[in-house]
């Protein structure tokens, strides 16, 4: 905790520098090092902004400075949690400050994924929507990409391979005019068996389509994180920590070392049409 | 043939048309900064107009009038969303009756006070070239009865969407560009309870 004490007297600010909004003579020590945006995450991630939040022009000396900000990247992750505390950080900071890593807005591979509440044939459920930001005419706009509901999933069983085996149609079945095609419909658990093997379920479309049955239908949203494949070899989750403290606002809940290969399959759940 | 040549030409036109205006440069940072202010200067007027709308000092018919001139900050569609600690399903209120509501509490001394901290984000632009940013600011709340005893205490933090967009008057003949701001919707979320 004490590295994190020392950067949070680094944004002690004198109440002159800035164009006051408001009279509360206290210490903000607290507001100023929370991440308070996930903009703020990414400036901070890059050393784009100073300790005081201003953004630093591409021109200024400061402007994703090495020093600087492998200072600032501790600060971005949740110390309470050890996964996110202890040597494996270390080295994604080396790792980013060595190899020049930064994060862009729209650089694509991030995600936010949407925590709601839905009501499905009259009782609650959860369903988590994964949102991806699309460029568009004159800018961008955040998209559906995925969604995952459990009771959607559940319909699409991966399976035994040996039981998945036992069921094809053979090749000559055209010259029988398909008359075994009956087989397909025989069990309904296993109809998805007869399709390529590169498919998918496409559960967006079985979104909408509940939706435009009025089966299901939206109630709130419980909680929004944050998925980013941008950084080579590395994946993050960054999630809001509402509470007290200097370690709090948008912080790095979860990072996994990850090949870019291995990132592909990942990233099918995520945006499965890419 | 008329009507052949009449749609060659529109479209021509409509094409280069677009193209000029999507085209429109990119902000320089140091415009950024000046549409920040502007931005950050709307902002204020509408902690300023909070701060009285709350006040029981404030006569119902001047709150009134507070409330109309809040409201003219914001875009008609404007919505605002409002969660706590205890009860972390959004809420939505309309700009007015959000204001209409802070308006009537049941206390006898309200006390609203604003930290010094703002952080106002980068500006993206939407789909149809609008600029879009949101401003950070964080409240105090404070609720007295009649013996001036403190019932109720909190600490909000206020997400509000700034949409940005170039637009043209004509003044005295001559068309002058200016940079239109207006508030959105707004996000309030509880940070601290006492």
């Amino acid at each position: 905790m004490v590295p994190v004490l020392m950067l949070a007297l680094c944004f002690k600010v004198d109440a002159q520098v800035l164009n006051d909004l408001g009279n509360i003579e206290m210490d903000e020590r607290e507001l100023y090092t929370m991440t308070k945006q996930m903009g703020q995450f990414i400036n901070r991630f890059n050393y784009e902004e100073d300790q005081y939040g201003k953004k630093l022009n591409p021109n200024d000396p400061n402007f994703r400075n090495p020093k600087k900000r492998k200072d600032v990247l501790p600060l971005l992750f949740d110390l309470d949690n050890p996964r996110t505390a202890g040597a494996l950080r270390d080295f994604f900071v080396e790792d980013l400050i060595k190899n020049n890593q930064y994060m862009e807005f729209l650089g694509g591979n991030w995600y936010s994924e949407v925590s709601a509440k839905f009501k499905w044939k009259g009782q609650m459920v959860d369903i988590s929507m994964i949102l991806v930001l699309e460029k568009e005419g004159l800018g961008s706009k955040w998209v559906l990409s995925n969604v995952f509901f459990s009771e959607f999933q559940k319909y699409f069983p991966q399976g035994e391979l040996a039981e998945r085996e036992k069921h094809f149609l053979h090749p000559m079945s055209h010259e029988l005019d398909f008359m075994n095609i009956y087989k397909v419909f025989n069990d309904p658990e296993t109809v998805e068996y007869y399709a390529s093997t590169d498919y998918m379920p496409d559960y967006l479309t079985l979104f909408f389509y509940e939706i435009k049955q009025g089966n299901l239908k939206f109630d709130h949203v419980e909680s929004v994180k944050f998925h980013i494949f941008q950084i080579k070899n590395w994946y993050f989750e960054v999630s809001w920590f509402n509470r007290s403290g200097y370690n709090a606002g948008w912080l790095i809940s979860n990072l996994i070392y990850l090949k870019d290969e291995e990132k592909a399959a990942l990233l099918k759940l995520y945006q499965p049409k890419q | 043939m008329k009507k052949v040549l009449f749609a060659i030409a529109f479209a021509f036109f409509a094409l280069t048309g677009y193209q000029a205006f999507a085209q429109e440069p990119e902000l320089s940072p140091e415009r950024k900064q000046a549409i920040d202010s502007l931005a950050l200067e709307k902002v204020r007027d509408l902690s300023k107009y909070v701060k009285l709308i709350g006040s029981k000092n404030t006569p119902w018919s001047e709150a009134n009038r507070v409330i109309d001139r809040a409201e003219e900050l914001f875009a008609p569609d404007a919505e605002i969303g409002v969660s706590s600690l205890a009860k972390t399903k959004i809420e939505y209120y309309k700009v007015r009756q959000y204001l209409e509501r802070l308006m009537r509490l049941n206390y006898d001394r309200v006390e609203i006070d604003w930290y010094k901290i703002q952080y106002v984000s980068d500006l993206q632009r939407q789909p149809d070239g609008t600029y879009v940013g949101v401003i950070t600011i964080f409240q105090t709340f404070k609720g007295y009865d009649a013996e001036g005893r403190l019932i109720y205490q909190d600490t909000t933090k206020k997400d509000i969407t700034v949409y940005v967009k170039r637009k043209e008057t004509q003044i005295g003949g001559r068309l002058i560009g200016f940079w239109d701001v207006l508030l959105g919707d707004m996000r309030v979320k509880e940070t601290t309870k006492k």
